[in-house]
């Protein structure tokens, strides 16, 4: 079986794990389908039919909004947190007092995760969209910090000191050949922090916001439209999943050259 | 060296020096009923300790993490081992798990307090959603880890099918899936606050109907406003962050001493 796999052209393979995708897909939603049946109540467990009904419907109604409104916060969050993740890796790099005060202030604060932070932001900011966007900045900081900085640490010092004697300015090295160097590890951490950022927009938009995807889940449910809280359910879902395979794609493509890339990538 | 020296002592003294100026501050200021400040947040631990809600509340919320991990250990490992042996299964199911793996399990909570109710069992459903996909994703790595070699061997000896699961593929797969376990219940732990907040914030739970951390939060947020609670509690949480890891890890040096982590 195995041996034929080897040999088929790759177009039919491509045809044939399609069609083995699509079998678990229709298992999947004949299995729900039962479920929704037997149950037999439409608010309990909407029949897959009904929750794809209601997502045309959202399309064409709240769900554009409701998505934009979430990407904002995410790509307000996740820029800012980007940045600053960077910016501190590199000045506790580049500075030893910077590292004496950051370094322990970031092992105390990693353990405690941004879903903890949301009583006292929506203390802070009322229940507003800075809640989800203070939240995914926060998720956001600490991936791309720590591995920013392993990944610089893991540079080949050989390397380091061949330029060096080759003349190269510190400027030149940094360019050439830490970022280079560093660059997976950084990719990977900004998909770390992506993945937590995704799972802290939900938490928060849920408890301490007034819009995005998240928000519309309770929304609904006080209509109990449960076939609409499904419908963003799988959207939430779907999207989270669009954008990991984004990043995982450009990091493949970004760093291919690096023997680290393959390792980095699970 | 100057730097070695400065690293040790700056945080020693930079620390307890800016608690000291926040306190004073806030004293100064005279704002300490909207800011929290350290001699407050002691006084709250000393209060919480004295009635007992601390530690109920943690317990609750502790017990609910454990029971949700085994529930997604029981049923995310038999499924990734059987996605991580069998290629048609992975191809097959492997893009809706990814998806599935991808809704925050938070989402899940108004579906979840529909089918369990409030009684904490809404919140049994999201721990055991988090802690799911953590160990269904490690058990795939870890069946393919196993070596065919190995199993080949085992084989032509005669082991039967209990003795090559003890001896063979468990031991194969199992350092994976004790990396998964850890993210599993790390990811739990998050989880379980994000639901009791979430149930605490839009269900009035009536009272006394099982409070955790979370429920406790919302409570001090809402109807005590006490800031320097909300921060006790936060330190709380980010404790139990930390002791759940270093437990998780010490699992992982003593069930797979041959390892390095």
């Amino acid at each position: 079986m195995a041996g034929r796999a080897e040999i088929m052209p790759a177009r039919s393979r491509v045809a044939i794990h399609g069609l083995e995708f699509l079998l678990g897909l229709s298992v999947v939603a004949g299995l729900w389908y039962l479920a929704s049946a037997a149950v037999a109540n439409k608010t309990l467990v909407p029949s897959p039919l009904m929750v794809l009904h209601a997502w045309v419907d959202l399309l064409r109604s709240d769900l554009p909004a409701d998505v934009l409104a979430s990407l904002v916060h995410l790509g307000i969050g996740y820029g800012l947190g980007i940045a600053a993740g960077l910016a501190l890796a590199m000045l506790s790099m580049r500075f030893g007092a910077v590292e004496a005060i950051v370094d322990p202030l970031v092992e105390v604060l990693r353990p405690l995760s941004a879903i903890a932070w949301i009583p006292l932001a929506i203390l802070m900011f009322g229940v507003s969209q800075r809640v989800p966007v203070f939240l995914i900045f926060y998720a956001a900081v600490f991936p791309i910090f720590v591995n920013t900085i392993a990944g610089v640490k893991q540079v080949d010092r050989q390397l380091v000191r061949a330029a060096e004697m080759l003349g190269a300015s510190r400027r030149t090295i940094v360019m050439h050949v830490v970022i280079p160097a560093s660059l997976p590890y950084v990719l990977a951490g900004a998909r770390l922090s992506l993945g937590v950022a995704w799972m802290a927009m939900v938490a928060a938009e849920l408890t301490g916001a007034d819009s995005g995807l998240g928000w519309r889940l309770f929304w609904y449910q006080e209509f109990f439209a449960m076939d609409k809280v499904m419908a963003v359910i799988l959207t939430i879902g779907v999207l989270g999943y669009l954008f990991d395979t984004l990043l995982r794609r450009l990091q493949a493509r970004i760093t291919r050259w690096s023997p680290d890339s393959a390792a980095l990538d699970s | 060296m100057r730097p070695l020296a400065q690293r040790q002592w700056l945080p020693l003294l930079f620390f307890p020096a800016l608690l000291a100026a926040w306190e004073a501050l806030v004293r100064a200021v005279g704002q300490t009923a909207l800011v929290p400040y350290p001699t407050g947040v002691l006084q709250a631990l000393a209060r919480t300790i004295g009635d007992g809600t601390l530690v109920a509340a943690t317990a609750s919320s502790l017990l609910r993490v454990l029971l949700g991990f085994a529930i997604g250990a029981a049923l995310g490992i038999p499924l990734g081992m059987l996605m991580g042996r069998v290629q048609r299964i992975h191809r097959a199911i492997g893009p809706i798990i990814d998806s599935l793996r991808s809704v925050a399990p938070i989402a899940w909570i108004p579906m979840a307090l529909l089918w369990l109710g409030i009684r904490g069992n809404a919140a049994l459903f999201i721990v055991a959603y988090a802690a799911f996909f953590p160990f269904v994703v490690s058990a795939v790595q870890g069946a393919r880890l196993i070596d065919r070699n190995l199993v080949d061997a085992a084989r032509a000896l005669g082991a039967r099918q209990a003795l090559m699961l003890r001896s063979v593929v468990l031991p194969s797969a199992l350092p994976a899936i004790l990396t998964g376990a850890r993210i599993a219940m790390a990811f739990a732990w998050g989880s379980i606050i994000a639901a009791e907040l979430a149930m605490g914030i839009k269900v009035n739970a009536g009272g006394s109907a099982a409070v955790g951390l979370g429920q406790l939060m919302v409570n001090t947020l809402y109807v005590r406003r006490d800031v320097n609670g909300l921060v006790l509690y936060m330190i709380v949480i980010g404790i139990i962050s930390l002791a759940i890891d270093l437990a998780m890890r010490r699992l992982q040096r003593g069930l797979t001493p041959w390892r390095p982590i």
